[in-house]
């Protein structure tokens, strides 16, 4: 007798075997962004992920458990004025609030002289004239001709497939923005920022902006990044309710057009068939059969892990074995406390800033202490950003009128001495600094403390190898046409069904949202569906003058 | 850019009991709007993962809904439905099964086994277990002109119709204990399953509550429902196949959107309007037909209408609506090594490895005495716990023994225990204050002292952290668990069933407040445990109201009597497809 003979027909579970037209692994930003416009487009979309919950980075998570939710990914939503998924679906309207705050980034200093980004570039101006008048004016003036780049070149191209370095020096050359960006491109950040701002203290609040996301300072061929980072960094919006709200929207929006997500789902292997890719088998058994397979993993764990080097030329898989992960990742301390920081500086804005730095006194420390990270140390010149989640959303915490907030600093995979026993000491370390930075932050308005350090990113996020939260180092040979290779950067890979649109692929990560809207296009053009979606205007203005 | 809304159906809470009410009007093709007040829909269904790599259930995390018309009606499956079925329980009566008492182990016999069978509906060809779940939380309270008694009384009408012998009007007015004194035979057994119906919501000791908190345990007691205990994706994997099932059918989920007041227009309810710090601000968002309150009673009726509309006599029978009896305390062990039973309480065959199954221990089964003794300190005196920690009966969890591809920690060299659970004073009427159990320290060791009677190595050396959560942390995340209290509102015989939470209240309609319907664990039959139930049943009074129009995907309770002047809510079909 079996169990449905004693106690009559049991509930039915989700089939062992089931058929697809495209299975996305991964449900992070990009395999959402993808579900989300293949789906709509009619096709039947099964997405999978590892974790019990969708959304990759775009987490709020319960950390400061219980009670206290932190939104750690708070700081990356830069791209959200040009991502097409946000018009495409709806995302700015009652199911999702996005709020921009002027007051963007702040420095403070020991002495508590403070510097503020902020969106509206007169009043960033203003802050910086403190230092010097003529740093200011230059601000304004690089300011001018960057918003130019980012807004007609680099923030369109992030969701038009990409171009080889000499096909876009040529594109480049067509127009004086172009030039001034071919220009940039060649210098190192250190010498763009350098070469802008006369004062100190300047120079090290735009090296931080523009390298904090991982750009080694010193490295040439990656200057293009400085105004897109210095420009969206002053431009970062606050999802409302938490990152993971984002997350929700998109994969509502997958549901509603048919698709499945499967939660808990970790994929075992990519099922090859004539070398084709037909399909995943997960962890638990069941297997989903697809025409195609879309991988937002990093490079080792797509084709070494699930595909496996049988399937691949030689050529490939040392193309795939020479991937390079970040350089450093970051250890967060998150606090829940009973006021939020309020910082000892001369301005009152900084206290209402989504971010602030502090530590940091000049442009020698800094290098230094990021010289520090790569060499696997962090020694006593430490700094990095803190941001209270709370300033403008009170729904993160259960407790009414308490508050969340996170410090961040840049911080190696492998320290000398273990995480193990480093991660303790740093979080004293860090009080310390912050306390002395915003002296509220006491041990009596704390009400919990919990670090992560890149051991437990990459815990979490398994593909955020050596917790590099881009999935791979971004230097030349990994940007652009090389990421995550020349093989693949189109999101199409050499083997027949695959494509790769995680943060891995053109055009990277930090929630840009590029890779899974360029991967669904692709997927839709091969397999002759129609697109629903149009490209913007910015991308259409774009398109034609550099691409045509 | 601050547009109202408007829809058929406004649902007030994305808890288990909301989301299953969407996912019901959704698939009847009414527009729904379901407001939650958190940033994530879930309730008290929902896992986290506190410390990268180790993931726990906050609050629920078995599924005891086996039973639930649900399965077939929405069709979770189609929205990803799995299970664990590795983390299944212990079946009673089947193995070898042991109690841990004070004294050691003490076996259940066949006396009990068979007894346990009986009263479950196992012994019969066909079994009757699915119908006696069915009677007693999928069925709605019958109309008030229908006299209550023992051919009325749905699971009765199961007793008389499958085991005729047990069909007395006794039934009706047992304890739990009765109910085991006359079928079962040990006394460590029987306590075991009276705790374990205390954590689920109706007490082994309460009047005339035999059947109701008999079957609260078996409904998560394997085989029973084929081994129901672990959702794969934990139980908020169960969740998101239920939300997801009420987004594909169209409900419009809008979250951080706290509401402020129901707005009662002319003596009906016609929309709400949200707070101000709602995601779009203080909007109002309109119901045609029906706003429908899955938020806890106390607030809906207390602060969303209050005396605008209602009078002081009922609005102070909803203050008096008794919290008790659900408040847990609740630990979860990171530890570096396995736990490991003491000898004395090593069954025979115990691997070290194998050390969990699905439930950890339940100590100390001694005897009822020792159950009172705990239950008085909680309800009686009402004060932190002053019985010792050997003492304090308790319930676990062992994460230990999830299927290996569906682990708990992936985190290396650490292993998630728990959850434990302990029945703790209601803050809201604890004597020594309500905060009075925020000193976490002291708690934890309290939890770990008793978990150690039974477990050897729960020692400094072996722990790395406990995670521990109060009754008043739980309310705070989870408003609907107000009080701490896992059912919402407790499960006696005087707020069960007919009167669930009151009399006039308990066919889930609001009297005197048309298009107004609750929909809570706390203000509604059958109460908690994520059954899908509340959502079954008030499907048939808003059938009646004529409100629902399901299709031929609906079928109505075998033991559900239409109320009089109004639709019946079985279906116009051939019989023999119109039930189960």
């Amino acid at each position: 007798m079996t169990t449905d003979d004693i106690f009559g027909h049991m509930f039915q579970e989700f089939p062992e075997n089931s058929e697809w037209d495209v299975v996305i692994i991964g449900a992070g930003p990009n395999g959402l962004m993808a579900a989300a416009y293949l789906a709509k487009a009619g096709l039947k979309v099964a997405l999978v992920e590892r974790r019990y919950e969708i959304g990759g980075g775009l987490a709020t998570e319960e950390i400061l458990y219980p009670c206290y939710s932190s939104n750690p990914h708070v700081i990356y939503h830069m791209m959200v004025d040009y991502m097409p998924v946000i018009k495409d679906f709806n995302l700015d309207g009652p199911s999702l609030l996005w709020i921009k705050p002027n007051a963007q980034t702040a420095m403070v200093f020991e002495d508590g002289k403070s510097l503020l980004l902020t969106q509206m570039i007169e009043d960033t101006k203003d802050s910086i004239s403190k230092f010097s008048f003529k740093d200011a004016v230059n601000f304004g003036k690089v300011m001018r001709s960057w918003r130019r780049i980012v807004d007609e070149i680099v923030a369109p191209a992030t969701y038009v497939p990409t171009m080889t370095p000499i096909e876009m020096s040529m594109a480049l050359q067509k127009t004086k923005v172009g030039q001034e960006m071919l220009e940039l491109i060649e210098q190192s950040p250190l010498d763009i920022i350098n070469n802008t701002f006369e004062n100190d203290r300047v120079r090290a609040l735009m090296l931080y902006a523009s390298c904090m996301w991982g750009l080694d300072p010193r490295e040439t061929g990656i200057g293009f990044f400085v105004p897109l980072l210095l420009d969206r960094g002053m431009n970062k919006c606050y999802c409302y309710g938490g990152s993971h709200k984002f997350a929700s929207a998109m994969g509502r929006e997958i549901i509603k057009a048919g698709g499945l997500i499967l939660e808990h789902a970790e994929v075992s292997k990519i099922i090859m068939q004539n070398r084709r890719a037909v399909g995943v088998e997960l962890a638990e058994g069941r297997t989903l059969r697809s025409k195609v397979v879309m991988s937002t993993l990093d490079p080792h764990t797509t084709f070494l892990d699930l595909v496996g080097a049988q399937h691949m030329d030689k050529d490939f898989k040392a193309l795939i074995d020479g991937w390079k992960y970040d350089k450093w990742s970051f250890y967060t301390l998150h606090v829940a406390s009973e006021e939020p920081p309020r910082y000892k500086c001369d301005d009152p804005w900084i206290n209402d800033a989504f971010m602030t730095i502090f530590g940091i006194e000049s442009t020698e420390q800094l290098l230094a202490h990021w010289d520090n990270v790569v060499a696997g140390k962090i020694g006593a010149n430490f700094g990095g950003h803190a941001t209270c989640e709370t300033l403008h959303d009170p729904h993160l915490s259960d407790k009414p009128s308490k508050h969340i907030s996170f410090f961040q600093m840049h911080a190696p995979y492998e320290i000398q001495g273990g995480w193990e026993k480093k991660a303790k000491e740093m979080e004293e370390a860090v009080l310390a600094k912050w306390q002395k930075a915003a002296p509220n932050m006491k041990r009596e308005n704390i009400i919990m403390t919990v670090h992560e350090t890149p051991v437990d990113i990459e815990t979490r996020f398994p593909n955020m190898r050596r917790g590099g939260i881009k999935h791979g180092d971004y230097k030349p040979i990994q940007l652009g046409s090389f990421r995550p290779n020349q093989e693949c950067s189109s999101t199409k890979t050499p083997i027949e069904g695959l494509y790769v649109c995680g943060a891995s692929t053109y055009p990277g990560g930090l929630v840009l949202g590029g890779p899974g809207y360029l991967g669904a296009n692709k997927v839709a053009e091969d397999l002759g569906v129609k697109k629903w979606w149009k490209t913007t205007p910015e991308m259409d203005r774009y398109i034609k003058t550099y691409l045509t | 850019m601050n547009k109202e809304e408007r829809y058929d159906i406004v649902i007030i809470g994305a808890g288990h009991n909301g989301t299953t009410t969407a996912a019901y009007l959704a698939k009847c093709g009414l527009s729904v709007c379901l407001l939650e007040e958190r940033p994530e829909c879930g309730g008290a269904q929902e896992t986290c993962e506190p410390i990268a790599g180790v993931r726990i259930q906050p609050h629920a995390i078995a599924n005891y809904g086996g039973s639930a018309p649900g399965w077939e009606q929405l069709e979770l499956w189609k929205y990803g439905f799995r299970m664990d079925w590795k983390a299944g329980a212990i079946v009673p009566f089947n193995t070898d099964r042991y109690m841990t008492t004070t004294d050691g182990l003490s076996k259940v016999t066949d006396k009990d086994k068979m007894g346990y069978a009986k009263i479950t509906g196992l012994l019969t060809d066909p079994p009757f277990f699915k119908d006696l779940m069915r009677a007693t939380f999928w069925c709605p309270p019958h109309p008030p002109h229908v006299e209550l008694n023992e051919n009325t009384i749905p699971f009765m009408q199961v007793y008389k119709q499958h085991q005729p012998d047990m069909w007395t009007r006794e039934l009706l007015e047992w304890t739990m204990f009765d109910l085991m004194d006359e079928y079962l035979d040990t006394e460590p057994f029987k306590v075991n399953q009276a705790w374990i119906a205390l954590v689920s919501g109706a007490h082994g000791h309460m009047e005339g509550a035999a059947i109701p908190a008999l079957c609260s345990v078996a409904t998560v007691m394997p085989p029973a429902v084929a081994m129901p205990v672990a959702p794969r994706g934990n139980i908020h994997g169960y969740y998101h196949a239920l939300l997801r099932c009420a987004i594909a059918h169209g409900a419009v989920v809008r979250t951080c959107c706290p509401v402020e007041e129901i707005i009662i227009e002319h003596d009906r309810a016609v929309g709400v309007r949200l707070r101000d710090d709602a995601t779009w601000g203080a909007k109002k968002i309109w119901a045609n037909k029906a706003v429908i309150s899955a938020v806890h009673i106390k607030p809906t009726f207390l602060e969303m209408i209050g005396p605008r509309h209602l009078d002081s006599g009922f609005l102070q029978r909803i203050k008096d609506l008794s919290l008790k009896g659900g408040s847990l305390y609740m630990t979860h062990y990171l530890t570096r090594e396995r736990l490991r039973v003491r000898p004395k309480f090593q069954t025979p065959g115990y691997r070290y490895e194998d050390y969990g199954s699905f439930t950890g221990p339940f100590f100390p089964n001694d005897s009822r005495e020792l159950y009172f003794e705990n239950v008085t300190e909680v309800m009686g005196h009402q004060r932190n716990l002053t019985i010792p920690p050997e003492r304090a009966m308790y319930g676990m969890v062992a994460s230990e023994t999830y299927a290996e591809c569906h682990p708990q920690s992936t985190r290396p060299g650490v292993y998630i225990n728990g959850p434990q659970w302990m029945l703790v004073p209601t803050p809201e009427y604890n004597v020594d204050g309500m905060d009075a159990m925020e000193d976490k320290v002291k708690w934890n060791e309290y939890m770990r002292k008793a978990l150690s009677q039974v477990v050897e190595n729960l020692d400094s050396d072996n722990i790395i952290q406990i995670l521990g959560e109060s009754p008043r942390e739980q309310e705070f995340r989870n408003t609907g668990m107000l009080g701490g209290s896992w059912y919402g509102l407790r499960c006696d015989r005087d707020q069960w069933w007919n009167e669930r939470p009151l009399p006039e209240l308990a066919r889930y309609r609001v009297p005197g407040i048309d298009g107004l319907y609750l929909s809570h664990q706390s203000s509604a039959h059958p109460g908690g445990l994520c059954l899908m139930a509340v959502g079954y049943n008030l499907m048939h009074i808003l059938i009646e109201d004529g409100i629902a129009e399901p299709g031929d995907w609906w079928y109505a309770s075998p033991w559900y009597i239409p109320e009089e002047g109004k639709i019946s809510a079985i279906p116009n079909r051939p019989s023999s497809v119109s039930t189960r």
